[in-house]
C-alpha cells in the first residue's frame, strides 16, 4: 500500500492521505479510504522517492546520533 | 599494516553497532526475518537499527514443494527499490562491505 | 517493566464518529463507525460488520453491532468515504482473503 505521508509519531506509526493501495485488485479492501493511520510496529519498509531524501545529510545526522549515544 | 587497521578499528568500535558507522556511504548486506536479504546502500540508521538505504536490491526465498517429487524447491525472486526505509525489528544481521572484514 | 505501545491521542482524533475500515494483524476487515479509542489503540466500533472476502463469491457482510477491538489486533485505521463506499458493488468484489501479519 502506498499514499502520502501526512505525520509519523514517536513510534513510526504512520499517517497517510490520498492512500492508494498498490495492486487494487487483489486488495479491494481500502477502495473507498483515502486516509488512514497504520500501526508503526506492523510496518516492514517505508518505500521512499530517492530524488528526494538528502543522503549526505542522513549520514551526518546518523554520525551525529551515533557520538551523541557514545558519550551517554 | 594488519596490526595498525585492527588497532584503529578497536579503537572506533567499542560497541556492535559502532562497526555499522564504519559502513555508512557503503553497501551492506542485511539479512531479514521472514528468509528476505537486502543489500544497499546504508545512508542511516539508529540504535534499533531502522536503517534507510539507497539502490537497494531485495532477494525473497520462498520453498516450493515439488507436486510430482516433492522435492524442495528454492526459489528466489528480486526487486530493486531507489531507497527504502527498514523498520529494525525485522532485521537479523547486519554484514559490513566486505573490504573492511577482509583487513580485520 | 512490560513493553507498552502507546498512540498520538491525537492521531485518531479527527476519525472519531467517522465510519472507518478496521484491518487486524489475523487479516480482517471490519467497517463501523469509530465511537472511541485510548492510547493503546483499543477501539470501539457502532453499527460494525466484518467483511469477508472470498475469491468464489461476492464479499459476505457479517453484522456485528457494537464492538471493542483490542489495540494489539489493530493494523489500519482507515477513514471510510461513506459516498464511495455506497457506490462499491459487494456482490462483485472478489479478492483472496489477506493474509495474518507476519514478524
Amino acid at each position: 500500500m502506498c499514499g502520502t505521508l501526512s505525520s509519523v509519531d514517536q513510534y513510526l506509526n504512520l499517517k497517510l492521505k490520498e492512500v492508494t493501495v498498490n495492486d487494487g485488485e487483489k486488495h479491494p479492501h481500502m477502495l473507498s479510504v483515502s486516509n488512514c493511520f497504520i500501526r508503526g510496529s506492523v510496518v516492514r519498509y517505508v518505500q521512499l522517492p530517492a530524488d528526494e531524501v538528502d543522503t549526505q545529510l542522513l549520514q551526518d545526522a546518523t554520525r551525529n546520533e551515533a557520538e551523541k549515544n557514545v558519550s551517554r | 599494516m594488519a596490526d595498525d587497521v585492527e588497532q584503529s578499528i578497536s579503537a572506533t568500535v567499542k560497541e556492535p553497532v559502532d562497526l555499522i558507522k564504519l559502513s555508512l556511504d557503503e553497501r551492506i548486506y542485511v539479512k531479514m526475518k521472514n528468509d528476505r536479504e537486502i543489500t544497499g546502500r546504508l545512508h542511516a540508521y539508529d540504535q534499533h537499527l531502522n536503517m534507510v538505504l539507497g539502490e537497494v536490491e531485495e532477494t525473497i526465498t520462498t520453498i516450493e514443494i515439488d507436486e510430482e517429487t516433492y522435492e524442495e524447491v528454492y526459489k528466489t525472486t528480486k526487486r530493486s527499490i531507489p531507497m527504502l526505509f527498514v523498520r529494525g525489528d525485522g532485521v537479523i544481521l547486519v554484514s559490513p562491505p566486505l573490504r573492511t572484514t577482509a583487513n580485520i | 517493566m512490560k513493553f507498552r505501545y502507546f498512540i498520538n491521542m491525537a492521531a485518531l482524533e479527527s476519525y472519531v464518529n467517522h465510519t472507518v475500515g478496521i484491518i487486524t494483524a489475523d487479516g480482517r476487515h471490519f467497517v463501523g463507525t469509530l465511537k472511541g479509542f485510548d492510547q493503546s489503540l483499543n477501539l470501539i466500533l457502532d453499527d460494525s460488520h466484518e467483511r469477508v472476502y472470498s475469491t468464489t463469491q461476492g464479499v459476505e457482510q457479517v453484522v456485528l453491532g457494537l464492538h471493542i477491538i483490542r489495540g494489539d489486533n489493530v493494523v489500519i485505521v482507515g477513514e471510510v468515504d461513506e459516498a464511495i463506499d455506497s457506490r462499491i458493488d459487494f456482490s462483485k468484489i472478489r479478492a483472496e482473503p489477506l493474509p495474518s501479519i507476519v514478524h
